[in-house]
């Protein structure tokens, strides 16, 4: 494409009254010899708009620079198909949080011109990315419990073909050894009626069901799965567009529960779970010799919420716990039956059933650390009760049951960093391979549910606790594998109602997947974009810094460990980009080269001006929205520093350092999001690892002979704006102190 | 040691009006909201928890059940519906039940049957005892009772209830005092108690403690039955002959219940006046308030609670009644509304006064009592 470039500078929104457009426009016809620079007073209305268009339909402008507000803002106004179109944050970030009128507003305005002309000779415009084989619409679901056939049925009712893979020999799950369940609106127990669903999914022709079978693997990505399914022996092959995973959970190991529980010390002493298997169909009796029960303690908690088993709360015990309780109520109205919590987690409307509990006359006891005391054919539970602050004991008890917990299937199976250490350990000649030893690993486990053939491991990484997820909050339904989410309790313990809930949003997110990769663009968060990373391979070193690092596993690797793209799988983060140290990744709008020329742009004034410059690289998720919040807000900041956006903190190229401060900037700054377990960073290790990055450059700075502090790294999120401008004011200072960078003038 | 869980006292203070306890969450936003609670002796939250958990010794020590006066705060805020007041009300009933060493409470207060036979067998033995008893040749043309009635005998028959009616009461009231003391009672030494006393007086007097409750129609009409009650019960045992005349101490001018009829502005008239108007104006208000079930303490209506009511008003109606008929001088309605009357008071005081809930007029200010004495006791200590 021949660009012909257009600048347009809007003087709305107080950029006129702040600034001197006129020597503005100078820097673009003059220095950047661009054709055609116009002013408008206000360009994002409709008259502004058309005057654009104008140049477009009859100068055949079609490389457009639109110096205004901020990106964040006004993107339907000034979208302009077929034409490359880069804005410039005059007005949030230069005369919103600068002294209008004054020399070093008019710099910082003129250098942010200057980047921008520099960024769209570096920038094509980018073209959806079409895989050679054709996309698949179908839907594969591991799992056919509750979730995975709700899956199935609202994936094949919004007109998708389904592949159901189940690992027993029927489908339902565990909810199909369940007699009585409670769920919404909770006003009691209810029969169970999984056999309907069971019906409806066997017998929906958009649902091809795979009972007592197993993925044995699965290659490609979004769009481009292929499932290999084995049955029997025999082994189907499905190509599959997007995947839900509902593979549910198992329950914790009771003999691994502190003894003061008593599992084992008496027949009598059960679980949840024994509970629902063993009384399915059947009269509650007292397990030891099938009498009836008339004393029956429940106990809570039963290694959860506890640091030495499950951390967490498995949040259905409670209700279930109630249900049963209930149950052994309907049966005999006289049983006597205690509940011992921690606390009663009933929340939303499930109180109902709590209280409906009450009135049936059983007895609650807040305890923290009960005991369970059997000797011979006596069971009994002391308890410390908090109410009461007491120690109470329930004696002559028939049956005992603890709430045990949720444990996700993707928990079991080795972990697979463990295994590679283990191998490097006993493999001398891989000892090469230890400068990647920095990069944080994500735990995957050989739980054989999905067996990706994936360079970074066969199954999804789990965040905490094992379970698959990806900061819920933030990014739902999310997983760190494109295309593929988790659903119901392999992805967090929950009841029946949420999981529903949990099928319905996995497939929507499934759909969304094929429509965008159908279309060549990016799913979340960088929705529906066009460009994709391109390796000039000829410079590969085969360093596997890439294939390790993307936060995703979309790249595979051949033999000789080349990299292998799975673009479908790719969310555009530029992680590879920044992690490359050959600098052979690049985007059609986005490269190592077209951040490095923007550096190149910015206006270095001489030592004696005393003009440092600071260029602060910021993730434009968060870092940079608050720049912009920060400016909406009239806050005022040092008119030193020179911003660059980038996709993720994680794209970040030593390179830009090295290069920044060999042009004679004094300071640099990054602000990326907060990393750890509650990581906020869109691409999950991106922050991080450019944090891991940075701590290397101290090498570069010490060849240069230039101070550590010189170079720093912040984390921020959108509602630290507030902050933000003293932050900048602080390096700003700092940068002072440490004096000018030597390099000027070079 | 730890203490035994009972889910069966659940269902036996159900058969006591027990309704809503189990739904208590253990919040405390009754015991918050409660402003006779202190926080020395916390209530009601922690009296439901000993329901709950079936902890009857620990309900029978407490004092807390005396110091309620069911001003229905509590009942008002609770959250979960619980109904806390009643439960405290219900405990009262029970701990009335437990200090009877004769079990008739019992049975009073768990079978309605068993208290309407009570009382109609009494009322009936006490109609036919009158009319066995009788004079041979009464008065027919002026309204004289003592002409059918001695004077003499009813004083004898009078004293002889009241013995019966102070021995059963004051060894119950004892029971209750062992209880709520426990292992304290030989402690503490006597001196405190007998310094203590006047809180005793004062406490039956004012029913201060109810006045700081928010609800002060509630303290007002408590009051008025109280004392309306309570003038009259010393009218008719004490003041019946003038005080004791069979052993002769008594002085004419007080008697009540005389042939004589006293001048308008007589002490012995202008009491009997207060009381009944009292009576009356207190029953009609709580009666209409348990019909309507305006106030949460009027919500839940024990067989006791109606019974109480009924009788003492239907006492009081026939006491004015005689008192007209004997100014207009009719023998034989006198006569008639006489044995009426007492068919029905005298069951009312033998039967509620031991036994149901008239106890508490005993119970509470002892209870209240031994609780200023106890703090005195903890006072000294805390100096020494
Ligand atoms: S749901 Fe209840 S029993 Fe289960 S872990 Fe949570 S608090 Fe404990
Ligand atoms: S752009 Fe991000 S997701 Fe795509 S391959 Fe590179 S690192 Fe992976
Ligand atoms: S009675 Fe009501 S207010 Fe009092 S603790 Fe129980 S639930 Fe809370
Ligand atoms: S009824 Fe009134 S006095 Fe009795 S416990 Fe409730 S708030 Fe306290």
């Amino acid at each position: 494409m021949e660009k012909k470039t257009a600048v347009y500078i809007c003087t709305g929104c107080g950029i006129g009254d702040a600034l001197d457009t006129e020597q503005l426009s100078k820097v673009a016809t003059d220095e950047g010899s661009v054709p055609i620079c116009r002013n408008h007073n206000y360009l994002c209305s409709q008259e502004g708009v058309e005057f654009i268009k104008n140049d477009i339909d009859n100068e055949g402008a079609n490389t457009l620079i639109i110096a205004a507000c901020s990106h964040r803002v006004m993107y339907d106004a000034f979208n302009f198909e077929n034409c490359i179109v880069d804005r410039v944050n005059i007005r949030e970030q230069v005369v919103w949080c600068q002294k209008p009128g004054d020399e070093d507003t008019q710099m910082m305005a003129e250098d942010y011109l200057r980047m921008a002309m520099a960024k769209v000779d570096n920038m094509e415009l980018p073209e959806p990315y079409k895989p050679e084989e054709e996309i698949s619409r179908d839907i594969l679901v591991v799992g056919g419990g509750l979730t995975g056939m709700t899956s199935a049925l609202d994936a094949a009712k919004a007109g998708h073909s389904v592949v159901l893979v189940e690992k027993e020999s029927q489908l339902g799950g565990f909810q199909g050894r369940v007699q009585k369940v409670a769920t919404f609106p909770y006003k009691g127990t209810e029969d169970n009626d999984l056999e309907a669903l069971i019906q409806e999914v066997t017998q929906n022709e958009k649902i091809k069901v795979y009972t007592g079978a197993k993925v044995d693997k699965t290659v490609g990505g979004p769009g481009v799965f292929e499932a290999t399914i084995s049955q029997n022996g025999t082994t189907a092959e499905h190509r599959i567009g997007a995947i839900v995973l509902a593979a549910g959970w198992q329950p914790y190991d009771p003999k691994k529960l502190d003894e003061k529980l008593g599992f084992g010390a008496s027949p009598n002493v059960i679980t949840n779970v024994m509970f629902e298997e063993s009384f399915n169909g059947g009269e509650i009796s007292r397990p030891s010799d099938g009498k009836d029960v008339t004393n029956v303690a429940f106990l809570q908690c039963a290694g959860q919420r506890d640091p030495d088993h499950l951390p967490y709360c498995s949040s259905v015990c409670c209700v279930t716990a109630l249900k049963q309780a209930l149950q052994i109520k309907a049966q005999n109205q006289d049983a006597n039956v205690f509940v011992v919590y921690k606390e009663m987690r009933t929340p939303g409307q499930s109180e109902d059933l709590y209280r409906k509990a009450q009135e049936e006359g059983i007895t609650f006891i807040r305890c923290q650390s009960p005991e369970v005391k059997a000797s011979g054919e006596s069971l009994a539970v002391e308890a410390e009760d908090e109410l009461l602050g007491e120690a109470v004991i329930m004696e002559d008890l028939d049956m005992v049951v603890l709430a045990t917990g949720m444990v996700p299937v993707t928990a079991f199976g080795m972990d697979i960093t463990q295994e590679e250490k283990e191998k490097k350990e006993e493999d001398e000649a891989k000892k090469g391979e230890e400068d990647l030893d920095d990069i944080p690993l994500d735990v995957i486990r050989r739980s054989d549910l999905l067996n990706l053939e994936y360079r970074q491991g066969p199954e999804l990484p789990a965040l905490r606790y094992d379970f698959p997820d990806s900061h819920f909050i933030c990014f739902p339904y999310e997983s760190r594998r494109t295309g593929i989410y988790p659903a119901g309790c392999v992805r967090r313990p929950m009841g029946i109602a949420t999981a529903q809930e949990d099928a319905a949003g996995a497939v929507m997110k499934a759909i969304q997947c094929i429509e965008l990769t159908s279309q060549g663009a990016a799913v979340h968060p960088r929705v529906g974009d066009m460009s994709f990373p391109e390796f000039a391979m000829q410079r590969c070193t085969q360093c596997k810094r890439c294939t390790v690092e993307c936060p995703f596993g979309a790249i595979n690797e051949d033999e000789e460990a080349n990299p292998l793209p799975q673009i479908t799988r790719c969310r555009r983060c530029g992680v590879c980009m920044g992690a490359c140290p050959e600098r052979i990744i690049s985007f059609k709008n986005y490269s190592v080269q077209m951040i490095g020329a923007m550096i190149k742009a910015i206006n270095v004034p001489e030592e004696d001006e005393e003009k440092p410059r600071i260029l602060v690289l910021a993730c434009e998720n968060d870092a940079y929205a608050a720049l912009d919040m920060a400016g909406i807000n009239r806050m005022k900041y040092n008119a030193w520093i020179r911003v660059i956006p980038l996709r993720c903190l994680g794209s970040m190229n030593l390179v830009w350092i090295a290069d920044s401060l060999s042009k004679g900037i004094d300071g640099i700054i990054l602000l990326g999001c907060k990393h750890g377990d509650d990581y906020q960073c869109h691409f999950i290790k991106g922050s991080e690892l450019a944090d891991i990055r940075l701590s290397k450059v101290s090498e570069t700075l010490n060849r240069l002979a230039l101070e550590s502090e010189r170079v720093r790294f912040e984390t921020v999120s959108i509602i630290d704006y507030d902050r933000l401008p003293a932050v900048l004011d602080e390096f700003a200072e700092t940068i002072d102190e440490v004096g000018p960078n030597p390099f000027k003038g070079w | 040691m730890s203490v035994k869980v009972d889910p069966n006292l659940m269902k036996d203070l159900k058969a006591f009006g027990l309704k809503d306890a189990n739904k208590c969450m253990q919040c405390g936003n009754c015991t918050a909201v409660c402003p006779l609670s202190t926080p020395e002796s916390p209530f009601p939250r922690k009296l439901i928890k000993y329901a709950q958990m079936g902890l009857k010794d620990k309900i029978l020590k407490s004092p807390e059940p005396w110091l309620c006066y069911y001003c229905g705060d509590c009942s008002d805020t609770c959250p979960r519906g619980a109904d806390p007041g009643e439960a405290m009300m219900v405990m009262r009933r029970y701990l009335t039940s437990q200090y009877d060493w004769t079990g008739f409470s019992r049975r009073f207060y768990t079978s309605e049957k068993f208290e309407i036979i009570a009382i109609s067998i009494v009322g009936i033995l006490i109609g036919l005892a009158l009319w066995i008893f009788h004079a041979g040749n009464p008065n027919m043309e002026h309204a004289y009772l003592n002409s059918v009635w001695p004077a003499p005998a009813i004083e004898i028959a009078d004293i002889v209830m009241g013995t019966i009616l102070s021995i059963l009461l004051l060894s119950n009231t004892w029971r209750c005092v062992r209880f709520t003391m426990g292992d304290l009672l030989k402690k503490i030494p006597l001196e405190i108690y007998i310094t203590q006393a006047k809180e005793l007086v004062i406490h039956f007097i004012t029913q201060r403690k109810f006045g700081e409750c928010t609800d002060r129609m509630q303290w007002i009409v408590h009051l008025l039955i109280m004392t309306g009650y309570s003038t009259v019960f010393m009218l008719v045992v004490v003041f019946l002959a003038g005080g004791i005349h069979v052993i002769g101490l008594s002085w004419d001018k007080i008697m009540f219940q005389r042939d004589v009829i006293y001048p308008f502005f007589h002490p012995v008239r202008l009491l009997g006046y207060y009381a009944t108007f009292a009576i009356l104006y207190g029953t009609t208000y709580a009666m209409i308030g348990r019909l309507k079930k305006s106030k949460p303490q009027y919500k839940n209506s024990h067989g006791t609670d109606w019974m109480f009511l009924i009788l003492l008003q239907l006492t009081t109606l026939t006491g004015i009644f005689i008192h007209f008929t004997r100014l207009l001088d009719w023998p034989m309605p006198t006569y008639v509304l006489y044995v009426i009357h007492l068919m029905v008071a005298i069951p009312m005081l033998v039967l509620e006064v031991p036994f149901a809930k008239w106890a508490h007029l005993a119970f509470r200010p002892v209870v209240l009592y031994l609780m200023a004495v106890k703090e005195k006791y903890k006072e000294q200590k805390g100096i020494a």
